[in-house]
């Protein structure tokens, strides 16, 4: 009978010399040794080799995990030290990256010739604003006249100016259907709509829901020294929204014709892809004051030209106090009118200049070798051993 | 040795005695008859812990024991209702969802493998008795078939398919060999008997017979049962010798035929197979802490919200009526009185009420949820590392580093305090004879020592060297009185053990290797030392054993044996010599020894031998006091009966049994005594330095007696030669209290006059097992407490498995140090549960410690790169990633909360829901979990050369309060930054939510992405990817969710992205955003560097550092304890007055302060 395997514990035969291990390979187990496998340089194969009890059971393989740069955590790796010439570098870097940029658009903003003119309180009379504005038949057209303080480059861009009017309140924002706005035979699908859903006779209205219901309604005629130009409305709307988000053959119904006249009217025959007013409208603001695009006119004004502009005041924002301007602007790269983004600039990259010098003189007053080890806490308390 | 089988008595159930009325009864080959009235479990087994059908319910009621998901699900279904509804239905169930998918897919995953194999295991084929058809025979039976009561064959190298009593086996003498690999670890071989009166009738005739058996419990070591043949009234009593046990293998022996007792889940392998208890790493609980902080922050930003809604709805409440954007009455609809009905409207207090539930929805991420999923999946990618850590792996055991417990990984990187077993753990538990005292003769010259010479047959494995003296003296000694009791010595010591000789052919074909199996090490050392003079143990059956005394055979016969226990602390056999003569042998600790030995015989043999064996725990070896008396015939008989009538007793058997041996064990004369080696482990002297180095303090726990203590303590550098130690051993209760009490007056005197740390003495705290139990009784724990943490070393000597964890709970708690036990015997459990961190050596003691332990690995050694290393890393990682989660989530709900206050207080979100939902499940969470799991502040090497490098995290430096603060300002000033710089550039312009949203989405995770990015400090190619991929993931999913037509905000980041302003301010919001973050670490990190940062700085500075090499063991420790006894208290003598003492080693200050450098 051969004696048991076990007899050969691994670490009987690792720790004993190699004659124990031809000993064991020689006596118990020459057929089952199969070939050695190839030498490894690290000399781990020694063991497997001298064991043959691995050798025999799959199961009693040796459990050494393998080695490998990610399994020992030595991906090679690169290791950034903030050093002194790093942070003021950077910090210099930054500078004067942002100075230009911030004189850049700082110009580009002072560039751009804006007329703001708010006439919602010109335009009703003190007394009873509100009702005033919902009284269907009072004349509402107002005309006022404005300075063109610059010549302004066409294309000037008209745009109207609505100031605290929540258009991203939630009872607002929510209460639209775009599937309804995209595909025709959506119209059923007011769920969101609530309270605008369906009109008086029952049935659902196209385009639901309080965002469309409220579209502005008020217009402008705008002359030039008594001479009427022409306002180009069309293309005020994103393209992607005419092409994809409004379908081509929606056309509104029921719009308009509840208890309650949010503002505009659509006209029924013009497919919702055509109705940029209320495209853009539909795109609804992020803040509470925002503008909307209007119209765009194509011809330059002369500096001190006289603008005279028909309000047609039909849209309620008395009730809520909100308020209504009429903006002319010119256009660069930096959008609107706004200083801001040009001093946040100069700002930052003059703030970074200063911590940039800041740290200079830091790093002159208080040097510190990098990396010296008598920095380490338990060098600098004189004490080598702890406890 | 002590410690080992004392073990067993504190984990048994067993060893309560057996009554009739709690027995199990099994009728031997009748299954039907045994299962009849009986509940008994079947043999299937089943480990998976769901079935399909319920899977599901039971997989989510689990999983909602975690509060924070009851929390999200709480939060979900308050946004089902209409009022609520902030986000649609799919939005806000997802991010829940998901997480529960995930875990989910990970629970179905591993429970379809256990199910697997759990069929694999159930489908297994077993030789069951059948009766039926010609005779009964064996048929091949699927496991899961097999019930109590079958009998089963079993052949060699077959596995166990349940808990058997053996009936019969191919070996004439009823012996069986198993393994119990599987079960405890151990891979020698254990001998099981088949008791003689099964053994020769074939099992079919056996029927009729039944078993007894004690109830099924966990105890591998133990087994009570009696045996009542049919028409026989005698019962024959079973033991733990007697039973196989499920998960073993047969080995070496034809075939073994035994009974089933316990099948399937009530076999010991299966009760044994629960899991490690489940704990709650530190870091866990103070996150809890900052997640309530937390949630305070989200109650503020609610109440604000709610409070300014409310200040908002009453100023405009005149105006809302026809506010076209509130339109706060349905014109179609209209209530009893005629007037229109409001719509959706419930009056001002209402609408606060529904606001603040609206905000908690919207702003739910404060409390990160991710974070939870995220932790796991860190700790699964560093339990991954630490895993396949070449350098955690032992070659000798072939065993890798363990991961039980995955919920504390971060805790290694805490711990203060180590609680060390010491027979196992620090040394090899391989023993070694070192030396004897045979008669009053000291034979412990090691240089004098030569390995046996001369032609010999036998060949025993374990080669033991031999004073050519004692060779001498015993070859030509017979006639001599000396020469007697020599040999007495050595038959005592071929005889006096359960030693299994297995034989086998060695090189030479005349000689015979003799391999000695057995549960004990110190028994295998002395039986193979008897062996190296001329007592070769050669055949041991049941009842009897051959030895080859000096190249003759002779037959002992073994008449009786008391088995160890811990209470008696020694064993002993009762021997039928050749010469017809009857004698005791007994071997055991000295103290117990002393008791029973006639010290009137040669009393100077006796006070010669104590002092030999004085220097032998001084040089850090274990003792055996060997005995012997020869019994008259009348003596005999009368034990025998005693012997029978205990040993078949139903009731109270094993005190009985105790109670018979200590009878017997009396006047015994001594013969001599052993001084076994227990080699330390490699590595462990350095490995304890660079631990205390490390600041952590390392006591010793140990069943030892006092002397070995210590000096294992001088070998392996835990006590060194300038400490002052203080020796607590008592004898009473008086005496320990005023121990105590002197012990606290030193320590005092010694604090006060050195209140400089340079000056400070280190003290040394040495306490025994009865001092311990008489402060555990009283209420005098406080005072040790004082005095245990006023010393740098505690060293327990002679503690029970009990103690150990009282111990550990001391220090748990009174402190709020982080405890760690390390052990690998079955005593260790106790203290592995207890500590923190439990970590259990799966060594030469099976697999008990490491089945309760929360890690496992092979050597000792291995602590310091499991500590140093990973403990450091996994803490600073899960550290960072803990509070960059936290200000992660808090960024982004800043920016949504800023931008509520310009939406008239009414939660719209700019940010699409979608990207609310999937900003901490995409968004953001791949780059953190990379670099928790990948991110190393320091490497490997710097963290071994330093070890103070780990006190960062026993001072909680990665993560405190200030830390949370200082992230959290932070995270304030970035969400200001992303919101503000926009908001001011595009006020009063046309921009639309919808663009401005998906603006602020970006500059958030660019934010919080760049803030990561700052903090790593390895850049691999996996941070790359994880880092700037989830920004471009993020850019892309804006994208997608972009080119929905029917989304409201339908093709804005492709528009937006067209216009200079954009641009502009993004790079804007991350300059401004991260300004306060870089200025503010170029600051600190130079001006105030920690340790950390400047080891970092020295690793990139200094490339061809090489530090010592990690492991340098000397193997000579002897040498190193000899230098130092001169030391050790010699206070054994007085103790045995009863008396207390504390033993003072005073040192030169002087020279204490020359070996500290840089003093000033």
């Amino acid at each position: 009978m051969p004696p048991p395997l076990s007899l050969l514990r691994p670490h009987d035969v690792s720790s004993g010399s190699l004659a124990v291990a031809l000993y064991a390979l020689l006596h118990h187990f020459p057929r089952t040794f199969p070939p050695p496998p190839p030498a490894s340089p690290s000399g781990h194969s020694k063991a497997s080799l001298m064991d043959p009890l691995e050798m025999q059971d799959d199961s009693k393989k040796s459990n050494k995990p393998k080695y490998s740069k990610f399994t020992q955590q030595e991906l090679p790796a690169c290791k950034p030290l903030l050093t002194p010439a790093i942070v003021i570098s950077t910090f210099l870097l930054v500078g004067i990256l942002f100075v230009p940029i911030g004189l850049a658009s700082l110009s580009a903003s002072q560039e751009i010739v804006e007329l703001v003119h708010r006439y919602d309180t010109n335009c009703v009379p003190l007394a009873d604003k509100v009702g005033f504005i919902q009284d269907t038949k009072t004349d509402k057209s107002c005309t006022r006249t404005l300075t063109v303080p610059k010549h302004m480059k066409n294309p000037i861009q008209i745009y109207y100016q609505i100031g605290d009017f929540y258009q991203n309140h939630r009872r607002y924002v929510k209460s639209r259907s775009d599937k309804q706005l995209r595909y025709k035979d959506a119209a059923h699908l007011t769920k969101d709509c609530e309270p605008e859903v369906y009109g008086a006779d029952g049935a659902p209205i196209v385009p639901c829901g309080l965002v469309a219901w409220s579209l502005f309604n008020d217009t402008y005629t705008i002359s030039v020294n008594k001479k009427a130009i022409e306002v180009n409305k069309k293309d005020i709307a994103w393209q992607s929204d005419k092409n994809k988000k409004f379908g081509s053959d929606v056309y509104p119904r029921n719009f308009q014709n509840g208890n309650l006249i949010g503002g505009a009217k659509l006209n029924e025959s013009i497919p919702l892809s055509e109705q940029e007013d209320l495209i853009v409208w539909m795109r609804t603001a992020a803040l509470p004051t925002f503008r909307k695009l209007y119209g765009r006119i194509e011809t330059d004004i002369m500096e001190n030209d006289q603008l005279t502009v028909v309000i047609q005041n039909n849209y309620n924002t008395y009730s809520f106090g909100g308020s209504k301007a009429l903006v002319l602007s010119t256009t660069s790269w930096i959008g609107g009118k706004n200083n801001f983004i040009g001093v946040a600039y100069l700002t930052v990259g003059g703030f970074c200049l200063f911590l940039a010098l800041f740290f200079v003189v830091l790093y002159m007053i208080k040097p510190r070798t990098l990396g010296d080890p008598s920095f380490l806490s338990w060098n600098r308390c004189t004490l080598d051993y702890p406890n | 040795m002590a410690e080992d089988h004392g073990s067993s008595r504190h984990m048994s159930a067993s060893q309560k005695e057996l009554g009739d009325e709690d027995a199990r009864v099994v009728r031997v080959a009748d299954a039907a008859r045994t299962n009849e009235r009986l509940d008994l479990a079947g043999n299937a087994v089943r480990t998976a812990k769901y079935s399909p059908l319920t899977f599901l319910p039971r997989n989510l009621f689990e999983q909602f024991h975690r509060l924070a998901y009851v929390y999200f699900l709480v939060i979900a279904v308050l946004n089902q209702l209409p009022q609520l509804a902030v986000f649609g239905r799919g939005a806000s169930v997802m991010p829940l969802a998901f997480v529960l998918l995930v875990t989910a897919v990970k629970d179905a995953y591993e429970d379809w493998r256990r199910h697997r194999s759990d069929r694999a295991e159930n489908g297994r084929l077993a030789a069951v008795l059948s009766p039926g058809g010609g005779g009964a025979q064996f048929v091949p039976t699927e496991w899961k078939h097999v019930r109590v009561g079958d009998v089963v064959r079993v052949v060699s190298d077959e596995s166990l398919p349940a808990d058997m009593v053996l009936l019969a086996t191919s070996e004439p003498t009823g012996v069986a060999y198993v393994q119990t690999l599987n079960l405890d670890g151990e891979s020698n071989l254990k001998t099981r008997y088949a008791k003689q009166e099964t053994l020769s009738t074939p099992p079919e005739r056996l029927a009729g017979a039944v078993i007894r058996s004690e109830r099924p419990n966990r105890n591998i070591y133990g087994f009570q049962a009696n045996l009542e043949l049919e028409g026989e009234t005698r019962r024959i009593p079973l033991g733990p010798s007697n039973i196989v046990l499920r998960g073993c293998e047969l080995k070496n022996t034809a075939w073994a035929v035994g009974v089933v007792v316990y099948a399937g889940r009530e076999t010991k392998a299966m009760l044994n197979n629960a899991g490690a208890p489940k704990k709650r790493s530190r870091l866990e609980t103070h996150m809890n802490r900052e997640t309530l902080f937390l949630s305070a922050i989200l109650v503020v930003l609610c109440s604000i919200v709610a409070a300014l809604s409310g200040v908002w709805l009453h100023t405009h409440e005149e105006g809302l009526e026809l506010a076209q954007f509130f339109h706060k009455k349905d014109y179609l609809r209209r209530d009893k009185d005629n007037d229109y009905r409001n719509y959706n409207y419930y009056g001002i207090a209402a609408q606060i009420v529904f606001i603040y539930l609206m905000a908690v929805i919207v702003f739910q991420i404060m409390i990160p949820i991710s974070l939870y999923i995220s932790m796991e999946l860190v700790r699964l990618g560093q339990a991954y590392f630490m895993i396949r850590d070449t350098r955690l792996y032992d070659e000798s055991s072939n065993s890798r580093f363990q991961c039980r417990a995955l919920n504390i990984n971060e805790d290694l990187g805490q711990i203060k305090c180590i609680f060390s077993d010491k027979t196992g753990t620090l040394t090899q538990n391989k023993m070694e004879f070192r030396c004897a005292s045979v008669d009053g003769i000291d034979y412990s010259d090691i240089a004098r020592q030569r390995p046996p010479e001369g032609d010999r047959i036998w060949e025993p494995k374990i080669s033991v060297n031999t004073d050519p003296e004692l060779v001498k003296l015993i070859r030509d000694g017979a006639d001599t009185e000396q020469g007697t009791q020599t040999r007495e010595f050595f038959v005592a010591l071929a005889t006096c053990n359960t030693i299994v000789p297995m034989i086998a052919d060695g090189l030479d074909p005349k000689k015979k290797v003799i391999d000695y199996q057995g549960e004990s090490p110190d028994e295998q050392a002395l039986v193979s030392a008897a062996a190296a003079y001329g007592f070769v143990l050669v055949e041991r059956t049941s009842g009897h054993i051959v030895i080859d005394v000096l190249g003759e055979k002779l037959r002992y016969d073994v008449l009786g044996l008391h088995e160890f226990d811990s209470d008696r602390k020694r064993m002993s056999v009762i021997i039928g010599c050749p010469d017809k003569s009857v004698k005791l042998f007994v071997k055991g600790a000295d103290s117990s020894m002393f008791g029973v030995i006639d010290k009137t015989v040669n009393s100077d043999v006796v006070q010669s031998t104590e002092k030999h064996l004085h220097s032998y725990s001084s040089l850090g070896l274990r003792t055996l006091v060997i005995g012997m008396r020869e019994l008259s015939q009348e003596e005999f008989q009368e034990w025998q009966m005693a012997y029978e009538k205990a040993s078949t007793a139903l009731l109270g058997r094993g005190n009985q049994l105790r109670n018979v041996a200590a009878n017997i064990e009396t006047n015994l004369r001594l013969l001599g005594a052993t001084g076994i080696d227990d080699k330390l482990q490699d590595g462990v002297p350095e490995a304890i330095e660079k631990l205390r180095e490390a600041g952590i303090k390392v006591w010793v726990l140990t069943g030892d007696k006092q002397e070995t203590a210590i000096s294992i303590g001088y070998s392996c550098k835990l006590l060194t030669r300038d400490m002052t130690q203080i020796v607590i051993n008592s004898r009473s209760r008086d005496s320990c209290r005023k121990s105590l009490e002197d012990a606290i007056a030193m320590v005092n005197k010694y604090q006060s006059f050195s209140t400089d740390p340079q000056l400070r003495v280190p003290l040394a705290l040495i306490i025994d097992g009865n001092s311990l139990v008489y402060i555990f009784d009283t209420d005098w724990e406080e005072k040790l407490f004082e005095i245990a943490i006023a010393c740098d070393v505690v060293l327990c000597c002679r503690v029970a498995p009990l103690q150990k964890a009282g111990i550990v709970d001391l220090i748990k708690k009174r402190t709020s140090d982080m405890t760690l036990a390390i052990g690998d015997g079955a005593n260790d459990v106790s203290m592995i549960q207890m500590a923190d961190v439990g970590i259990g050596i799966s060594g030469q003691e099976g697999r008990q410690a490491v089945m309760a332990s929360d890690f496992a690995m092979g050597q000792f050694r291995f602590l310091v790169p499991l500590l140093l290393v990973h403990g450091h890393w996994n803490y600073q990682r899960m550290a960072y990633m803990i509070l960059y989660n936290f200000y992660r989530n808090a960024t982004f709900v800043f920016v949504l909360f800023w931008y509520v206050l310009y939406t008239g207080f009414t939660l719209t979100t700019a940010i699409t829901e979608w990207s609310s939902v999937l900003y901490s499940v995409i968004y953001t969470a791949v780059p953190t979990i990379v670099v928790a799991i990948l991110d190393k502040d320091l490497s490997r090497r710097t963290l071994l050369k330093y070890p103070q490098l780990y006190g960062p995290g026993q001072r909680e430096e990665n993560y405190n309060l200030r830390l949370f603060i200082f992230i959290m300002i932070d995270s304030v000033w970035q969400s200001l930054a992303c919101f503000f710089i926009p908001y001011l550039a595009y006020r009063k312009s046309v921009i639309d939510g919808s663009s401005l949203g998906d603006l602020w989405t970006l500059s958030v995770v660019i934010l919080v992405n760049i803030h990561l990015a700052m903090d790593v400090i390895r850049w691999n190619w996996i941070t790359h990817v994880a880092i700037w991929g989830s920004i471009a993931a993020t850019w892309i999913c804006v994208m997608i969710i972009d080119s929905i037509p029917i989304m409201p905000g339908f093709w804005a980041i492709y528009k937006v992205m067209g216009t200079g302003l954009f641009w502009a301010l993004l790079l804007a919001v991350t300059v401004v955003g991260m300004i306060p973050h870089f200025a503010a670490k170029a600051f600190s990190e130079y001006f105030i560097p920690s340790d950390i940062q400047i080891a970092r700085e020295m690793k990139s500075q200094d490339f061809h550092d090489v530090t010592r090499p990690e492991v340098q063991m000397s193997t000579d420790n002897i040498k190193w304890t000899r230098e130092f006894g001169k030391f050790l208290p010699l206070s054994l003598s007085q103790d045995a007055a009863g008396q207390h003492n504390i033993i003072l080693h005073n040192i030169n200050l002087g020279e204490c302060c020359q070996c500290q450098p840089r003093w000033s």
